[in-house]
């Protein structure tokens, strides 16, 4: 039991490592509109800052004659961005261009993708987190071939300066022997410079990695607990504030996404089999609630998923134990009453790791796999619109498309769900890979909506605001949206959209279906939350996939 | 000194003749000459580049100019060592140094085959370090510092191929044997101000670590490549050789379109962005050859002394002058001084650009402090240069 926590902990230390608004899924993906083209765009971020990203855009049936790709950062602005790069077509991949881009700094970058055609020009902004997330060590064949050439200068230069004070000072041919004490004196001052030149530049490298290592990208870190709020349980996830002053970050400028300061995502460990989706309030810059919905006990992977101010999204990890029974700790501010979100979600389905119950009394889903039909709560049917028994290869872009019938076999009408026709949620069955999703892509919508407003800015970097009054006018504007109605709420994300023109975004979406765009990052067993919304209510389906 | 009074008096006339072909110049001295070129040809470029573009691969233009260099050098030298070894005559083998029981070769040729396995060396770790580190943000680390190392050292072996064969050389070569060992000097001397700009370029001009550095480097360099030049006015020729190669970097590169492909750009344009005029050297360094003629009979440290401190002082009043007017001046913000020059990320706009940073001005006793600094280390340094150069007007080999 020791171990197996031990086990959980590091691999949640190694994955909270390489996570920003996802874990272990660096991928961009980005589907919707470049003006009058439908574009789809793959992005694949370096994971070493300075470093290139892959950038792949797929255009259908459309003729177009340029595609332009330029890294826009946030604190530069367009204005401040080097000249695109022309992406090329691929050779045998009709539609298909390619570049790469150069991401010189660390920070909240993006890459705006320019097409050029017939039609005219239009543009995209795809959002990119530029961090270093990798710690690469130096492979043994390479470690080998540098020390044999090391050791190979280190002989010459000591040759060359022994021959150098004796035989090379001696005229061609004459009979005067150099002297062996001056040479071997040359050679042995040579080599003590040499050891201190090597002993040296091995104390410079060490600094070099020690100053990569400190400017490597760091989650915040959170502990996340239960309290009791009356009989009601809540969860706080406190960001741990020894992080917050060593990283020189404040919690107090985040910015909503979708209308939510965070997106919290509950999974139970190893079973796979809980998942809920809540919303917490802000108590204070540092502490988040959110009143439990009725989850099983059990220990749960905790994702929370914030953007910052200057459009930096990144997910926050850690793990919670939710307990079978009350416990006897109350909320520190027990004045205080929480309410639960009305977008706040959960469903019970079947274990990843076989088809059965173990919830007696509950409601439980058992998930659905590509090209089968699962039943939903509300009577509704889902279907994964994908062969069944095909499986999915890694890294390769697939249209995760998911079609739902009303009860009475109909494609149901569906609504929006915080703005967009569907969110969903992908995760490995061993918790390496998390993201959140949504049928424009993989991308934080927030993070694009702050550098297209820095774009159309006045050019220049907007200064630090007052970090208790930019805190404040945000939770009084998510207060503001939470108090809206549904079409209220829905019409006031959508103006923050517009302009986007996302296939999410589609308000006339009568046929039922939803996409998301997404590659899977590595082979393994995943499971698929898909959440949207119908008759006024959140459907929750969910799917198995088997990558390879 | 007669090269023949070397030979031993038993070999027969086969041999003599191989020792007349001998003393041609060899190819590989031609080669580790050019060599040197490339790589501060490519190395002024890859600045320029830097501050214009921005971004470069392994293969970048620059770098393939620089590479280029290395593998001339290190092919030519390699071969001359190997075709020793295993065709050479016992002359040719006796004018090479014996080394690892096995191989014969000339100095120079062994440095220019250190310099080229150094700069290869540098090529996969430099691309495993910024794959692991990041691309290059900056001019010095461990692999960068690797190919500047053996960048000098071809450059450095290509003095010593022109010494030892020169020593050795015909009547009719002595000419082109001094007029090569200049350029080799100048060239490497053009390595070491790129290696140390930082702190001797215009904007520091007035301040004294441009002359507490310029004092430890240029005697040392000149007074050594003084002593060892068997032509007068060395020193002031090997920097003339300095000059023209960066202003003619000056001059060219700027005729060539290119525009920042990295990001921020705070500073727009369309052409290459210049390196630095060179600093005035050729003047200081006429003092280090006058002292050198004028007193060739005195003792070696009164020349040393009088050569390093005379250097500095030229040094000190026309670079301040001529440092001020590079700065300060709108007429040297043309096509001949480059002075307009402004790296793409930088604020095109910064109150310093034309003008001398408050940190970089020093005056008074800040000022006299700095400069008796400079002097002490300069004459240092002219004895280590003078030592240096000893040994390489004894260099046979």
């Amino acid at each position: 039991m020791r171990l197996t926590r031990f086990i959980l902990i590091i691999s949640l230390l190694l994955i909270s490592v390489s996570s920003f608004a996802h874990v272990g899924s660096p991928g961009v993906i980005y589907q919707g509109k470049a003006g009058p083209y439908t574009i789809m765009v793959n992005i694949t971020p370096p994971d070493v800052i300075p470093g290139t990203a892959n950038a792949s855009v797929y255009i259908d049936n459309q003729q177009v004659d340029h595609v332009l790709i330029q890294p826009v950062y946030w604190y530069a602005g367009d204005k401040g961005s080097p000249k695109s790069d022309e992406a090329l077509p691929v050779k045998g991949t009709p539609g298909q261009y390619q570049c790469v881009v150069w991401l010189m700094q660390r920070g909240v970058a993006s890459m705006r993708i320019t097409v050029d055609g017939p039609l005219g020009k239009g543009s995209a902004i795809i959002p990119v987190m530029a961090v270093s997330t990798a710690q690469r060590k130096m492979p043994a064949s390479l470690d080998w071939q540098l020390a044999g050439l090391g050791l190979l200068l280190v002989v010459l230069m000591i040759t060359i300066i022994g021959a150098s004070v004796s035989d090379g000072v001696i005229a061609p041919g004459s009979d005067v022997k150099a002297s062996k004490r001056k040479k071997y004196i040359a050679m042995g001052v040579t080599s003590i410079i040499l050891f201190l030149i090597l002993y040296g530049g091995s104390a410079w490298w060490n600094a070099w990695s020690s100053k990569y290592r400190r400017f490597m990208y760091k989650p915040p870190l959170a502990h996340t607990s239960i309290l009791m709020n009356g009989k009601q349980m809540v969860l706080q996830l406190n960001i741990d504030s020894a992080w917050l002053r060593k990283n020189d970050e404040s919690m107090s400028y985040i910015v909503p996404d979708h209308g939510k300061l965070m997106h919290l995502f509950l999974i139970r460990e190893k079973t796979d089999d809980v998942f809920a989706h809540l919303h917490p309030l802000r108590k204070d810059s540092i502490d988040y609630l959110a009143p439990l919905p009725d989850l099983p006990s059990g220990r749960y992977l905790v994702f929370g998923d914030i953007v910052r101010w200057n459009g930096f999204a990144e997910t926050i990890s850690d793990t919670v134990d939710i307990p079978a029974k009350p416990i006897a700790q109350n909320v520190s501010n027990s004045n205080q009453v929480v309410y639960s979100d009305p977008d706040d979600t959960y469903v019970i389905s079947n274990s990843i790791a076989d088809n059965k119950n173990p919830y007696t009394g509950k409601e439980v889903l058992i998930c659905g796999k590509p090209g089968t039909e699962m039943k939903l709560a509300d009577g509704s049917t889902a279907t994964w619109q994908h062969a069944a028994n095909t499986p999915f290869e890694a890294n390769k872009i697939y249209p995760l498309t998911f079609s739902i019938k009303d009860p009475s076999g109909n494609p149901a009408k569906l609504q929006p769900y915080m703005g967009m026709m569907g969110h969903a949620v992908i995760m490995k069955d061993d918790g390496s890979v998390y993201i959140h999703l949504h049928p424009v892509g993989s991308y934080s919508m927030a993070s694009q909506e702050i550098i297209l407003n820095r774009i159309n800015g006045n050019g220049k970097a907007p200064k630090l605001p007052d970090p208790t009054a930019f805190r404040d006018s945000i939770d009084r504007l998510t207060a503001h949206i939470k108090s809206m109605s549904e079409d209220e709420r829905n019409a006031y994300l959508n103006a923050n959209m517009k302009g986007m023109a996302m296939p999410g975004m589609n308000k006339d979406h009568m046929d039922g279906m939803v996409t998301f765009p997404y590659a899977f990052p590595s082979p393994g067993n995943y499971r698929i939350w898909v959440q949207m919304k119908r008759d006024g209510k959140i459907l929750n389906s969910a799917f198995d996939a088997v990558v390879q | 000194m007669d090269a023949a009074i070397y030979i031993n008096k038993d070999i027969d006339a086969k041999q003599q003749k191989a020792v007349t072909t001998e003393r041609a110049i060899q190819p590989y001295v031609y080669a580790s000459v050019f060599s040197s070129l490339c790589i501060i040809v490519g190395l002024n470029w890859d600045i320029s580049w830097h501050t214009s573009i921005g971004r470069d691969g392994l293969l970048a233009p620059p770098h393939d100019v620089i590479y280029l260099g290395a593998i001339l050098a290190g092919l030519f030298s390699a071969y001359q060592i190997l075709h020793t070894t295993f065709f050479g005559t016992d002359i040719e083998k006796q004018s090479s140094v014996k080394f690892w029981g096995v191989f014969y070769g000339p100095i120079g040729a062994m440095f220019c085959v250190w310099g080229a396995i150094a700069m290869l060396t540098s090529a996969p770790f430099d691309d495993w370090w910024h794959n692991t580190y990041g691309l290059d943000v900056v001019i010095l680390s461990p692999p960068h510092t690797l190919l500047a190392m053996g960048m000098m050292m071809i450059q450095f072996g290509a003095m010593v191929a022109v010494l030892s064969s020169s020593h050795a050389a015909k009547s009719g070569s002595k000419a082109m044997h001094n007029w090569l060992f200049v350029i080799a000097s100048g060239l490497l001397l053009s390595s070491i101000y790129g290696l140390f700009s930082e702190y001797l370029n215009k904007a520091r001009s007035h301040s004294s670590i441009c002359y507490i550095v310029g004092g430890i480097l240029f005697p040392l360099f000149l007074i050594a490549v003084a002593r060892a030049a068997k032509m007068r006015w060395s020193a002031t020729a090997t920097a003339g050789v300095y000059m023209f190669v960066a202003a003619a970097m000056v001059w060219i590169l700027p005729l060539f379109p290119a525009t920042p492909r990295l990001g921020p750009v705070l500073n727009h344009f369309d052409h290459y962005q210049p390196f630095h005029f060179p600093l005035l050297l050729a003047l200081p360094a006429l003092g280090i050859d006058w002292v050198f003629i004028k007193f060739e009979n005195q003792k070696a440290y009164i020349k040393v002394i009088l050569a390093s401190l005379l250097f500095l002082l030229i040094f000190f009043i026309v670079q301040w002058n001529f440092g001020g007017f590079l700065h300060t001046s709108p007429l040297a913000r043309n096509w001949f001084f480059g002075s307009y020059s402004w790296y793409f990320g930088a604020n095109p706009d910064w109150p310093y650009r034309y003008a001398f940073y408050p940190d970089y001005i020093d005056t008074g006793f800040t000022l006299v402090k700095g400069m008796s600094i400079a002097a002490i280390l300069a004459v240092l340094s002219g004895f280590v240069g003078y030592k240096w150069g000893g040994w390489m007007k004894r260099v046979q080999r």
